[in-house]
């Protein structure tokens, strides 16, 4: 009886092709990330410019504000002041008849000039 | 309040019941309104502040520095008023066209300074020429932003030119 053993081929079996053939394609991942770092510093620089000139623009527009606003003021300041007058004279007429009211007698103790809580006016529709 | 019957549900607060016509009172004396809207004071903002600073700054503190500034700085108030007409009706008188252009172009442009710098050019060039004024930005280094290339400078270059 002759025994016999399967036994690999005389040389060993050939390599096993575990890894798949493919090309490699492109750059080494070290330079894509140079790429994007670059790319990133470039929009960085350009973000701090257009920061600053918003920034810029923004003051520009302030101190437009604060030259008009004296004007503003002023002019703002002389309504008040018609306002004013115009409630005291009315409530002059009103409490003539109250010798213990004082005309124009502030609520507030802060020595401010406030708008007044409750303005009397005449109905200017129907005076029309 | 009267209220109409045709309408029901009209407002009760219509701007002819809020009014004061009451003027103000004869000792106090009178002096004309500005009149200009927003955008033709932002405008003229720097050459009203070029001219008038010590006026408005004489009033800024006057109105600071007492409780009833309303009262009490009427007179510095009127000095304010006055001067800045003077600067408005200067330009008007020497640059038109110019103011016209620029302020009709913030009216157009929200306002916005940066996307008129076209026709703010010849608007600052034309106030310097003719009434001594200039644009001068306080604290700012480098080039003043209404002489930077900005994104939206380029913008309106390129607006201008298909406009064309």
């Amino acid at each position: 009886m002759v025994t016999s053993q399967d036994l690999p081929p005389k040389g060993g079996y050939d390599a096993i092709q575990w890894k798949r053939n493919l090309p490699s394609r492109g750059f080494r991942p070290s330079i894509y990330l140079g790429i994007m770092g670059a790319i990133s510093v470039f929009g960085f620089w350009r973000l701090s410019i257009a920061m600053r000139v918003a920034r810029e623009e923004k003051r520009e527009k302030t101190w437009a504000r604060i030259h008009i606003l004296p004007a503003l003021q002023a002019e703002a300041d002389r309504d008040t002041v018609r306002r004013y007058y115009a409630t005291l004279e009315r409530e002059k007429a009103i409490m003539k008849d109250h010798p213990d009211w004082v005309d124009g007698k502030p609520v507030y103790h802060d020595g401010s000039l406030h708008s007044p809580t409750f303005v009397i006016l005449e109905d200017t529709k129907s005076a029309r | 309040m009267t209220t109409s019957k045709t309408n029901p549900r009209e407002p009760h607060a219509q701007p002819y019941y809020i009014t004061d016509p009451t003027p103000l009172p004869s000792h106090i004396p009178s002096v004309p309104e500005i009149g200009a809207t927003s955008a033709p004071l932002l405008s003229a903002s720097y050459f009203i502040g070029a001219r008038c600073a010590p006026y408005n700054e004489d009033f800024m503190l006057c109105r600071s520095q007492s409780r009833t500034g309303e009262t009490d700085c009427l007179k510095e108030g009127r000095r304010v008023t006055r001067c800045a007409i003077s600067v408005l009706e200067d330009i008007n008188k020497n640059c038109q066209a110019e103011f016209r252009k620029h302020w009709g172009c913030l009216d157009n442009e929200n306002h916005d300074l940066s996307r008129c710098r076209l026709d703010e050019a010849p608007l600052n060039a034309c106030v310097a020429k003719f009434l001594n004024l200039t644009k001068v930005i306080p604290n700012s280094d480098g080039t003043p932003i209404n002489d930077y290339e900005t994104p939206s400078f380029f913008q309106n270059k390129v607006r201008a030119k298909y406009e064309q």
